[in-house]
């Protein structure tokens, strides 16, 4: 697959497995350290800004976390892992982490199966495809701010649309409070979340679906599997690469959720919307504890990465079973 | 935090916005510290974002600059919330910029303990002693000086005269089982008593603070926050009033997400008639008329009712203000113009025009509104002034106070967990 | 004939779920045009009919003055700036990332992926602290850096998959050719990549333009602003007068909606190879 500068085509028992792996040159040192010097210096830039604007900041944030620090001067009054014991006795956080449980099983549950559904829908030589593909989208790559205020206008109590709505079919009882109820505001939220982000998941599965090669769909007709059969033993397994992908990015997404539920309810009412992001906002901007919110920040970090690295050995072994299922949905 | 910042919403026309965001800013080239040609630019941060404000405090800028023509002034004009998240950082960094508004209190005096805030005391003396002391109250921090007041007022209810009639209710309550009578009366004659904006925090916030200055009485908020120790009878007293008052469903629909501007939040729904009262500063007329129709006569204002049995009494008072304050080593120039907006032309014509209540003595016979006239002579009258919970205390066990009165008001606190988590968080706080 | 009636009568229920949907998708966006078109009496008057009259005042207004016309510059330099920046930086990294065997390589690759995991609001503050002793405040610099900082991830990651799929003996036919490493990277890997070139430079493009924290905390003057800031500026000011929130919230979605139907290709193929946060 990969190549490598000729200077080095049998590179080093220390590099990565898509080189092509070869004994050692002794009388090449140098011009070993010359193609290391070039590959290295094409990384320089990156390098160089992401180290300043993206690790740094990562970096102090860590440090900052072992300190009781209101962000004026530099953080000195060090309290160990005070902050992290506090953060998992704290009710709000506590509540944050419930939340985004609840979102990501949401998401997994009806947003991605109706994503999927919709992408299968529109797979299909429909009139009018081509439209309604760009519409499902279109929200998606509208800002979180804009998205949030026309939200919050939709589901004002009484005068928004939705009650409106809802009003004239004689459903007047359901709406309401909407993002005012602690009991109904994080499904709000989430319907909004639905409107913005399922195109995306959508638009990833149509690509998806669109790279399963026609034969194996009519193979399975001509073995006379019936849709269902032909949806769950060809095209999911197909899918599975794709799938793996939304469903990580979904989860990622919920993990750190800020823009939208921050121009929405800020978190209320009573916290029952709040996020982890949102929590360690409030705190680094409005209470001043800047060293409990880089804990926040801290936690918000370790536990993407936790998940991203439990994910990636959960989906390799998921992977190679629906290769095996998928010989066997062929091979009856 | 920040009310005032929302007390002078008005209507913009979009062009008069463009004009003035081009006039405030032409000729600001340089930065802070002065241009080879000697002259001084200072950068001047505050929170008056809408009309009248805005062009008010504009137009006193270049008057400023007029008199003094080796000053230019550098406006920053950002919106309440925005702003506070700003001097976050800001003041995390460092440096705070020249001239910046301030509510004064514990916020101010963590920015003072970082030594970013210039110590006013010597450089304002001369000319100090023309404002109203209630006033000066916010910014004087261990006997120091910090900032120049410009505005100041006091939280009471604001009450619809009309509905209160339509409900039977002869004079407004002074005592708070009176109070909790008015607010059954209003309810069952079918009118929402109270509209409270559930999204902000801090409205909720003043119910408890009134609460605990009467039960408690207002020493022991002092007290409490010295010794940080908020577990007192009075304070579990105060709440569980309040939990009385919530128990009788006595708000808006929707008011926990309700905001406290805007066609939906409290302002407007006292504005238009759909609540009965609020419990809100000077600025509440103001803003009821912009957010909605405003009540003309039918509006009227009454303190906070005592409670039966507690120690405080109808004459102290609850509320602040907005306040300017400088950079530390702020030039000379700054001082000069605190002293120009501190002076009672400027603040004659503050009251006119942005209907604030004057802080200089000599400008008070600018007020004409009759309820406005009302608060300043209860304001004149006070034996006792509360500072805004959020402001007067550090800001994280500020931010505890509205958080937890919120919870309470939500149901999902008790009286006393109320006083127990403030309480942690004032000991966290060294 | 029979076939297409037959196929007709099965895709009818499919047709009736798709205009549903779609209406509850579109709904939210007519509504806001058509808001916008009122006065804001109208809309508590007639909250869900057409306007009536149709008022305009309010969208030649804010057209009118000049702010949102400058909001609409600084967003597309910004995004213009994030974009070349993070897809020039990112190209020769993945380009060193795909062709090249050195030591060190996967860790480096490990700590850019990394970044994918820390999420932009919680290094705000620090990264704030940065921009100030950079002296980078109020200058477009300070928005456009991070940003490009922050994309490097996802972007050296599809160029990178992208570059590895172009043959060995294409490098191996330049390399006899006479070319260096940088002369194929240039003269040949990057006109061949262009399409995943677009596709990264419009994800660049729809993350800068979106983006909110960052210019708020850095631009402190208006002339600066970018859409987002102002949006919510503008909602601030004018709370009370719904129906021209709607019209900005119109007008402000439009450059979007506009460049995503100009640039749809790009954008879903970017998605396809697997981008972009969900």
């Amino acid at each position: 697959m990969t190549s490598t500068f000729l200077p080095d085509k049998r590179s080093g028992p220390d590099t990565a497995p898509p080189a092509p792996a070869g004994g050692p040159a002794p009388g090449r040192a140098r011009r070993r350290v010359l193609h290391w010097l070039t590959a290295v210096s094409f990384q320089v830039p990156a390098l160089a800004l992401f180290g300043l604007l993206v690790l740094l900041p990562m970096l102090f944030a860590l440090y900052a976390s072992f300190f009781r620090w209101g962000g004026f001067g530099m953080p000195s009054d060090s309290i160990g892992a005070d902050n992290f014991t506090r953060l998992f006795d704290d009710p709000v956080f506590l509540g944050d982490l419930w939340r985004c449980l609840v979102l990501v099983v949401f998401s997994l549950a009806l947003q991605l199966p109706f994503a999927l559904a919709m992408a299968v829908l529109l797979n299909q030589r429909l009139r009018g495809r081509a439209f309604y593909r760009m519409l499902f989208f279109a929200p998606y790559i509208l800002s979180e701010v804009i998205t949030g205020i026309l939200f919050s206008m939709i589901f004002a109590p009484d005068d928004g649309l939705a009650d409106h709505v809802l009003g004239g079919v004689g459903l007047d009882g359901i709406g309401g409070e909407w993002f005012s109820d602690p009991s109904t505001v994080m499904a709000t939220v989430f319907l909004v979340m639905m409107w913005k982000y399922f195109g995306f998941h959508m638009m990833l599965y149509l690509a998806g679906l669109q790279s399963i090669p026609a034969e194996l769909t009519e193979a399975a007709i001509v073995d006379g599997a019936g849709p269902w059969q032909r949806f769950r033993n060809v095209t999911l397994p197909l899918l599975a690469p794709t799938l793996r992908i939304s469903v990580f990015l979904s989860v990622i997404g919920s993990i750190q959720l800020f823009d939208l539920v921050w121009v929405i309810t800020a978190g209320g009412p009573d916290h029952h919307s709040e996020t982890m992001a949102i929590t360690m906002f409030q705190y680094g901007f409005k209470r001043y504890q800047v060293g409990y919110a880089s804990a926040i920040s801290v936690v918000i970090f370790g536990i993407s990465l936790v998940f991203a690295l439990a994910y990636q050995r959960f989906v390799l072994r998921r992977d190679l079973e629906g290769a095996t299922t998928t010989m066997r949905g062929g091979g009856q | 935090m920040g009310e005032p910042a929302l007390s002078r919403r008005g209507f913009l026309a979009a062009s008069a916005a463009a004009g003035l965001s081009i006039t405030a800013l032409s000729g600001c080239g340089g930065g802070s510290d002065g241009g080879s040609s000697g002259t001084t630019t200072l950068e001047w941060w505050h929170i008056m974002t809408t009309e009248p404000a805005k062009g008010v405090w504009a137009s006193l800028a270049r008057q400023f600059e007029s008199q003094n023509p080796k000053v230019k002034i550098k406006i920053v004009a950002l919106e309440n919330e925005a702003y506070k998240s700003k001097m976050t950082a800001l003041t995390a960094s460092g440096k705070l910029p020249d001239i910046f508004h301030t509510w004064g209190g514990g916020v101010l005096k963590q920015q003072a303990d970082a030594g970013l805030v210039e110590d006013l005391t010597d450089r304002t003396k001369d000319w100090a002693g023309t404002l109203l002391p209630v006033a000066k109250e916010p910014y004087l921090l261990d006997e120091k000086v910090y900032g120049i007041p410009d505005d100041i007022g006091m939280v009471g209810f604001w009450y619809n005269k009309a509905l209160f009639k339509k409900a039977g209710i002869a004079a407004p309550p002074t005592t708070w089982s009176g109070f909790l009578d008015a607010v059954r009366a209003l309810k069952s004659a079918g009118v929402a008593p109270i509209a409270l904006a559930g999204k902000e925090k801090w409205p909720g916030m003043y119910y408890w603070a009134y609460l605990a200055m009467r039960t408690a009485g207002i020493d022991a908020l002092q007290k409490a926050a010295d010794s940080k120790d908020f577990t007192g009878a009075g304070f579990v007293e105060a709440g569980e009033h309040l939990k009385e008052l919530v128990a009788l469903q006595p708000f808006q629909k929707g008011f926990l997400g309700a905001a406290y501007s805007g066609p939906t939040g409290q302002s407007a729904a006292v504005g238009n008639g759909k609540a009965a009262m609020e419990l809100m500063g000077q600025w509440a007329p103001t803003v009821e008329r912009t957010e909605g129709k405003g009540l003309g006569a039918n509006l009227g204002f009454f303190p906070f009712p005592t409670v039966e049995g507690g120690k405080g009494a109808l004459t102290e008072v609850f509320g602040g203000g907005g306040g300017l304050a400088l950079r530390q080593g702020a030039p000379q120039a700054a001082v000069d113009f605190l002293k120009f907006f501190a002076s009672a032309g400027t603040n004659r014509e503050l009251v006119k025009k942005t209907g604030t209540l004057p802080v200089v003595t000599a400008a008070e016979d600018a007020l004409t509104d009759p309820n406005l006239k009302a608060v300043q002579a209860q304001l004149k009258a006070t034996t006792g002034f509360q500072l805004y919970l959020d402001q007067a205390y550090a800001p994280a066990v500020g931010q505890e106070v509205n958080d937890s009165v919120a919870g309470l008001v939500a149901g999902s606190k008790s009286p006393e967990q109320v006083a127990q988590s403030i309480t942690k968080v004032a000991k966290e706080e060294q | 004939m029979t076939i297409g009636q037959k196929r007709r009568g099965r895709s009818l229920p499919l047709h009736v779920v798709l205009v549903a949907v779609g209406a509850v998708m579109g709904v939210p966006l007519l509504y806001a045009v058509f808001s916008g078109f009122k006065s804001t009496d109208q809309l508590s008057r007639n909250p869900i009919g057409l306007p009536d009259p149709w008022v305009s005042s309010n969208y030649t207004g804010i057209l009118g003055s000049g702010d949102f016309w400058r909001m609409l510059g600084n967003s597309t330099l910004i995004a213009v700036g994030t974009t070349v920046l993070v897809v020039a930086v990112s190209a020769l990294a993945a380009f060193s990332f795909a062709r090249f065997a050195f030591r060190g390589r996967e860790a480096l690759f490990t700590l850019f992926t990394m970044g994918l995991m820390f999420p932009f609001a919680v290094a705000v503050l620090p990264l704030f602290l940065l921009l100030r002793s950079m002296d980078l405040l109020d200058n477009p610099l300070g928005v456009i850096l991070p940003q490009a900082a922050f994309g490097l991830p996802m972007t050296i990651v599809i160029l990178r998959g992208f570059f590895r799929e172009i043959p060995a003996e294409l490098e191996e036919a330049a390399t006899l050719d006479g070319c260096g490493p940088f002369g194929f990277f240039w003269r040949i890997l990057l006109p061949m990549a262009r399409p995943a070139l677009g596709t990264v430079s419009v994800l660049a493009v729809v993350g800068s333009w979106n983006n909110f924290l960052l210019p708020l905390l850095v631009f402190s003057q208006p002339d600066w602003w970018t859409i987002p800031v102002g949006v919510q500026q503008f909602q601030g000011q004018y709370s009370s007068d719904t129906a021209r929130v709607f019209a900005y919230l119109v007008l402000a979605m439009v450059p979007a909606l506009a460049f995503y139907s100009v640039a749809e290709r790009q954008l879903v193929g970017g998605l396809t190879a697997g981008a972009t946060k969900g």
